[in-house]
């Protein structure tokens, strides 16, 4: 089976897309930390770190 | 998130998981050994509650004697074993005196594991010297200054990295010093990679 045309650069922009949308998450997630009390917080971090 | 930034100080109270207890129990026996010691990995962004775990913590530790070392290493593996090696003097001379790291498990276990070093240029033995501290549960550990830890983490620039310089930043930002954290961006030419941090 012949691999298909690859545009790279296509790719390369999807890829900082994606990383621009996992940053702007992440944005999220730390202003969610910011006003959840600490004892929920660490709790569902502990859980998922089993 | 409650946490008191003064002085140097971070105090944090938070429920420990795996990880945290696995750096608490190794950075003990270094308290009890009076090792000058200081964490800079991204496991300073996991103690902060960033989602997701690491397999291995990196340490940077003073140049100790020979002697040191071989009290240390009795301590140590009691509890913990060398995956590098299961002689202290090799792990002293062929490891750490050439600039190479040992690495410590809890007996039996592979992950997660203490990358312990020694300093090895300039900017290790500042990190050495101007440690920040953070206090969990009545217990303190020493962290890389904040303003080197995310500059630092755009240096080394991989998406995880800068993951993490963006969430540490997003929750101290209002704490840093600026006047370091702007020479950290200007010496260590990443003044461009700024822009990943808002």
């Amino acid at each position: 089976m012949r691999a298909p045309d690859i545009n790279l650069e296509e790719l390369k922009r999807f890829k900082e897309e994606n990383f621009r949308e996992r940053l702007a998450f992440l944005d999220k997630y730390a202003d969610w930390l910011k006003r959840t009390p600490n004892s929920q917080w660490s709790k569902q971090q502990k859980n998922f770190l089993k | 998130m409650e946490f008191h930034f003064k002085g140097g100080k971070i105090s944090l109270q938070k429920e420990l998981n795996s990880l945290d207890s696995f750096v608490f129990d190794f950075c003990s026996l270094l308290d009890k050994e009076n090792i000058k010691y200081v964490i800079v990995s991204g496991y300073v962004a996991i103690l902060f509650g960033r989602s997701r775990s690491s397999e291995d913590i990196d340490l940077i530790v003073e140049r100790i004697s020979k002697e040191r070392f071989r009290k240390l290493w009795e301590v140590l593996v009691k509890n913990f074993e060398c995956l590098n090696t299961t002689n202290a003097v090799e792990a002293y001379a062929e490891y750490l005196l050439n600039g190479v790291a040992v690495r410590f498990a809890r007996m039996g276990e592979f992950i997660p594991n203490m990358e312990f070093k020694f300093p090895k240029g300039e900017l290790d033995q500042w990190t050495l010297q101007n440690r920040q501290y953070v206090e969990v549960l009545e217990r303190t550990l020493p962290i890389s200054r904040m303003e080197l830890q995310i500059t630092f983490k755009l240096f080394l620039g991989s998406e995880k990295d800068i993951e993490d310089a963006r969430f540490l930043y997003r929750l101290f930002r209002e704490n840093l010093d600026s006047e370091l954290f702007e020479g950290f961006l200007h010496k260590l030419k990443i003044g461009e990679k700024a822009g990943y941090l808002s």
